[in-house]
């Protein structure tokens, strides 16, 4: 007997049933008492405030974000590579007596990515107080546990035979390696290098929401006193810099790609590095920060084994963890869902460049502001959470899908479409069913920073161990904080774990390759 | 062949000479004794900017010192950017500035303003909630049941005080809708939230109450007061204890009698005062956030 086995196609719809009990509860707790503030966030988007002091500290928080993100993407990126390489086993099977260290490097990264870079700055300012590094250690830490982890992947999953064969020849270890690695690796670095860069200006936006200054400062006050025009004037110049961000790195890498030989990409790769850290460093020096003054850590007193106990006693742990994962169950299933769901139900060329500006909006803001909105019209309930953290990462799996379906074939869309189908099911057939094993691959691991970023959503939400953990740190209560975070990484651990089972399954499934 | 390779080179060159001029601009920081203020921020930032350029310039021109303001989002941040000692003088609620003088040997609190002495909170209630004006602490029984929501988790008259009054009527936080209260975020948002009707009751700082009737942001159709709690000591600049040494014998004296002195004749003071919403300040010790203290222990927020 043959086991029924579900069409990847089908799969990529099926999340968004997650809808159905979202609905349910946020209809159930719809009110129009809201109504005319909701109206008042839509009509300032069309009226930003042109206050110059307005203007002046919106675009001052931008530099600051944007220098940041620089300094600490160039950082990530590095430390990334090289703790990538050092956990292949490609790079262990030329030295093979010390391979246990490669594994070790490996494991060992998960701890760092598993901490959401807001906690990770929650935390060290905790420790080290306002210095601009809190910032971007904060970036750098998960950042390049996280690039590691792609570039070892990538690496270890191409053919080492050519390796073999030049050791065989007896040239140098390290040597050989380059000979055969670098032509890999610099291609990596460059697709995956500036999607980094997006996400660490996303990341660097959402570590100034709570507090570390930057564009996303300016956007949580604004938020907080309900100045709808300010916040605008923000949203607008975020978006616009995102949009020509995107444009110039793209043709930039474009550029490179037709002009530039393999030789020359990798002296052009260390420069694009060492002026991007020096244009941040220089940047946020102009801007007045005091770079050069060392890091200083206070001492905490740390807590003792019986404090810790204490914490385990008035924890309701079991609860925040069931919330948490809910509201990551939710929010996956939305973000995941509604992009396929979309594309077929609205099919068409015209309709998917509109979609495309859609995804945009909705990775521009960021989530405990769309979790304000969303509370002015419904009641509290975990399915604001849910709604809001899905309709950021719906954003970034929209972009996904749009864009792969914009640069792919139309032979089994057109050949269907000739048979007579609809529309839609030809949609459904010929676009998004070569599409579907890897988007699945990649919303796979979706779920994983879906499942970290609870963490900051709960604390407006007033739900999970993400609120659970502002309420300890503003106690100061750092047994608690300690068995959150703890909470928290085995959590996320747990969750990579799994995820990456079914992606592994999904990308070996898969009819196009791509880096996530 | 040719052109292209020297095009790489010529890329390659003013690459390089850029990154070099680069490292030029970073030169040595002067190292200069500046005093560094700081506020926890609970209004937008066009306001705070204002406030907070002309509030340096005023203490700079008096005190003779060069003063910067840094802007802190984080209410546990301000904490602790006041107890690692980046911040001299720091705006803090009545919560935030007894958990920073705890975590900070010698600080002390020096000025508050006239309204600090006597602070309110009050509860508000949505129009369409059941709920009904009280008159006795003990009928805040009545909000047994009904969704309500404080505003952030470190605020004094948005969380602490409200906290506590309703544990003197022996509701506990397991008691609302959905055994939790809700957490808005900040005043505003609390008004705004229980106003829609998403919430049926919160409590929100009374100033902030009313700075919102002023501007006609209340609906009274959808949102009243129904109780307003008895008076604490709130807002206040704590300094730290080594500004003598830092600056020189009797600084913070100076400093507190700056504070002191502001009014309304001179026009930067009197911006000053507007923007702050104080008509002056008055002087301040440490033993007036006693019972802040003790209800912060009470409530767990203080260990």
């Amino acid at each position: 007997m043959k086991l029924i086995k579900p069409v990847s196609t089908s799969l990529t719809l099926i999340p968004s049933i997650a809808y159905i009990p979202i609905l349910i509860e946020i209809i159930k707790g719809f009110h129009i008492g809201g109504l005319n503030i909701i109206f008042q966030f839509i009509s300032s988007a069309i009226k930003p405030s042109f206050n110059q002091e307005v203007v002046k500290s919106a675009w001052e928080g931008l530099q600051i974000t944007i220098a940041t993100a620089l300094i600490s993407w160039v950082i990530s990126m590095l430390i990334g590579i090289v703790l990538g390489v050092l956990s292949t086993d490609l790079f262990w099977k030329s030295i093979p007596k010390f391979s246990c260290l490669g594994k070790f490097i490996k494991y060992s990264l998960a701890i760092p990515r598993s901490i959401h870079e807001v906690v990770w700055g929650l935390l060290f300012i905790q420790i080290s107080g306002l210095n601009v590094w809190v910032a971007i250690i904060s970036i750098v830490i998960p950042y390049s546990a996280l690039t590691a982890r792609v570039i070892s992947e990538q690496l270890d999953s191409f053919d080492i035979q050519p390796l073999i064969a030049i050791k065989q020849t007896g040239s140098n270890i390290i040597s050989s390696f380059i000979t055969i690695l670098l032509p890999k690796l610099i291609p990596i670095v460059f697709t995956y290098g500036s999607y980094r860069f997006e996400c660490a200006i996303r990341g660097v936006t959402l570590l100034g929401i709570f507090g570390l200054g930057g564009i996303g400062t300016e956007l949580y006050l604004t938020l907080k006193s309900f100045e709808f025009n300010e916040m605008w004037t923000c949203l607008w110049m975020l978006w616009l810099v995102m949009i020509l961000l995107e444009k110039f790195i793209r043709s930039f890498r474009s550029y490179l790609s037709e002009n530039i030989s393999l030789k020359n990409s990798f002296s052009i790769s260390i420069s694009i590095f060492t002026l991007s850290l020096s244009l941040g460093i220089s940047w946020l020096y102009n801007l007045n920060f005091e770079l050069f003054t060392p890091l200083s850590f206070s001492y905490l007193n740390l807590p003792s084994f019986l404090e810790i106990r204490n914490g385990f006693n008035t924890l309701p742990l079991f609860k925040l963890i069931i919330a948490t994962i809910l509201i990551t169950f939710f929010a996956s299933g939305i973000a995941i869902g509604t992009p396929p769901l979309l594309l077929v139900l609205f099919p068409g060329k015209f309709s998917l460049k509109v979609q495309n500006l859609i995804w945009i909006f909705f990775r521009l803001i960021p989530p405990p502001l769309t979790t304000i909105l969303i509370l002015l019209f419904t009641n509290p309930n975990i399915s604001v959470a849910a709604l809001s953290l899905g309709i950021t990462h719906m954003g970034v799996m929209g972009r996904l899908l749009t864009d792969n379906i914009l640069n792919q074939e139309k032979s089994i869309y057109r050949a269907i479409k000739s048979n007579g189908s609809s529309k839609q099911s030809a949609t459904l057939y010929g676009i998004l069913a070569p599409q579907s094993n890897s988007y699945l691959a990649y919303g796979a691991y979706r779920i994983d920073v879906i499942l970290k970023e609870t963490a900051i959503i709960g604390a407006v939400g007033g739900v999970g161990l993400g609120w659970q953990l502002q309420e300890s740190l503003s106690s100061f209560d750092w047994a608690q904080v300690m068995i959150i975070t703890a909470a928290f990484s085995l959590l996320t651990i747990t969750g990579e774990f799994l995820f990456n089972t079914s992606q592994n399954y999904w990308l070996n499934n898969s009819t196009n390759n791509f880096i996530s | 062949m040719y052109q292209s390779s020297r095009g790489t080179r010529l890329i390659k060159l003013a690459i390089s000479v850029l990154s070099i001029s680069n490292l030029f601009f970073i030169g040595s920081l002067k190292a200069e004794d500046i005093l560094y203020i700081g506020a926890i921020p609970d209004q937008n930032p066009e306001h705070l900017n204002r406030l907070y350029g002309v509030l340096s310039s005023e203490l700079s021109e008096q005190l003779n010192v060069q003063v910067r303001y840094k802007p802190v989002t984080n209410y546990a941040a301000a904490v602790t950017a006041f107890r690692t000692g980046d911040l001299d003088l720091v705006w803090f609620g009545a919560l935030t500035g007894v958990q920073a003088r705890l975590q900070t040997k010698g600080s002390k609190v020096i000025a508050q303003r006239d309204i600090d002495e006597k602070f309110h909170s009050v509860f508000i209630a949505n129009k369409k909630s059941s709920i009904q004006k009280i008159n006795n602490i003990n009928d805040l029984t009545t909000l047994k049941g009904k969704r309500f929501t404080f505003g952030s988790e470190s605020s004094t008259s948005g969380r602490l005080m409200p906290q506590y009054f309703l544990s003197n009527a022996s509701l506990q936080l397991q008691d609302f809708k959905g055994s939790r209260p809700g957490f808005s975020g900040s005043h505003d948002a609390t008004l705004m939230l229980v106003q829609s009707g998403s919430y049926e009751a919160g409590a929100l700082s009374e100033k902030v109450w009313k700075r919102n009737l002023e501007r006609g942001r209340v609906d009274p159709s959808k949102v009243f007061v129904i109780w307003k709690t008895p008076s604490y000591h709130n807002y206040h600049w704590l300094a730290q204890g080594n500004l003598d040494k830092k600056f020189k014998e009797g600084f913070t004296k100076d400093l507190t009698n700056v504070f002191l002195s502001f009014n309304e004749k001179s026009k930067k003071q009197k911006q000053i005062l507007e923007l702050f919403s104080a008509k002056k300040f008055i002087i301040s010790k440490n033993e007036n956030y006693n019972q802040i203290e003790k209800v912060g222990r009470e409530i767990g927020k203080i260990k």
